[in-house]
């Protein structure tokens, strides 16, 4: 294949991709992506959190201290993830401009 | 033989193929690895089958090899923009792995190597940890940014910055735990609807068929459809996450 032809393939590609706005969609993907990450990383942050203060009270010997205030950050954590990955998600939804009700 | 088809655990057992043991340590050839190499072979194989003579001009299997790598790139051109690609052939590994790993599993008799959080645990912690290379050798001391979120007040930061850490943590458990919980959960889910006909038929006798044939059925191939859609949806997540993951190493502090 002559060069000639690549070469417009690629002036067109980096016309197109001039144009082409980044999808903010795309980075959330669809909505059941979207619930498989919040329902993960709402587990996962407790499950860190009580690991963690485990570990803790393992090494201080601070049983039962480190286990209660590192699960309960972790709940936090937990329900602040799903709250953020909402708010990014509410945010890509609504249009660039639009104000949200 | 009817405990064997009605077992759901038992699909998941590790067997190993033959033993093999190198300086005391036991890394036997497994059902698991089995399967994770035919996965690999049928990926390397298809592209070098669909991608053999390439033309200007796609024929439908090199069309379908350029459609599977531009969904790919195209999830990170989207996340990553202009820096992420030096992690496409990274990103299109983990998809393509994960994918296939999961269709295989769909298939009868065969093993879900992604089942076992052995293996998506090691995938999610490699992603982890290049995370934390890649972030310190980019940015250096200015990678820690990513505990600290810009525009929050003084007052309540160090208190953010404790739930960053927490969730930062939180990263390789809840990528290696989605995925293989999914695959474990929805192949129970599978195994335990389709038990209820041998059960039934054996139980009632031809009521017992005609019930499986009318409520059970539909219902098995509605779970097998939407696991289907999991195993695609599964590694699509997988590879998204790893995208927002680096993003976060190339430019910590700025979500």
């Amino acid at each position: 294949m002559g060069d000639d032809l690549n070469e417009r393939i690629a002036k067109a590609q980096a016309e197109l991709d001039a144009q082409a706005r980044p999808s903010k969609n795309a980075v959330d993907g669809p909505g059941m992506s979207l619930g498989f990450r919040m329902a993960a990383d709402f587990v996962a942050a407790i499950v860190v959190g009580g690991l963690l203060g485990f570990g803790i009270d393992a090494l201080l010997h601070s049983s039962p201290w480190g286990l209660i205030v590192c699960l309960m950050l972790g709940f936090i954590t937990g329900v602040w993830n799903v709250v953020r990955t909402a708010q990014k998600a509410n945010r890509a939804a609504s249009p660039p401009d639009g104000k949200a009700q | 033989m009817l405990q064997v088809a009605t077992d759901p655990m038992h699909q998941f057992q590790v067997t190993r193929l033959f033993d093999l043991h190198i300086g005391g340590v036991d890394i036997s050839f497994t059902n698991s690895a089995l399967f994770m190499v035919i996965g690999v072979l049928l990926i390397i194989g298809f592209f070098a089958w669909a991608l053999s003579r390439p033309q200007t001009v796609p024929s439908r299997k090199q069309s379908l090899a350029e459609i599977w790598y531009g969904f790919v790139a195209g999830i990170v051109k989207d996340v990553n923009h202009e820096d992420g690609k030096p992690f496409v052939p990274l990103v299109f590994t983990i998809f393509s792995f994960i994918f296939v790993a999961n269709m295989l599993g769909m298939l009868p008799n065969a093993f879900t190597s992604t089942s076992h959080i052995v293996v998506t645990g090691t995938m999610a912690i490699f992603t982890f940890l290049l995370v934390v290379v890649i972030g310190v050798w980019k940015n250096g001391f200015k990678f820690l940014k990513v505990f600290v979120p810009s525009g929050v007040p003084w007052y309540i930061l160090w208190f953010v910055v404790i739930i960053e850490i927490f969730s930062f943590l939180s990263r390789p458990l809840s990528l290696g735990m989605r995925l293989f919980a999914n695959m474990l959960g929805g192949h129970v889910a599978l195994k335990v609807f389709a038990g209820f006909v041998p059960q039934l038929i054996l139980g009632l006798g031809f009521i017992g068929g005609a019930m499986a044939t009318v409520l059970v059925m539909p219902l098995v191939i509605g779970v097998t459809a939407l696991e289907l859609l999991v195993a695609f949806l599964q590694a699509y997540v997988f590879a998204i996450l790893t995208c927002v993951y680096l993003n976060d190493a190339l430019h910590p502090g700025g979500h």
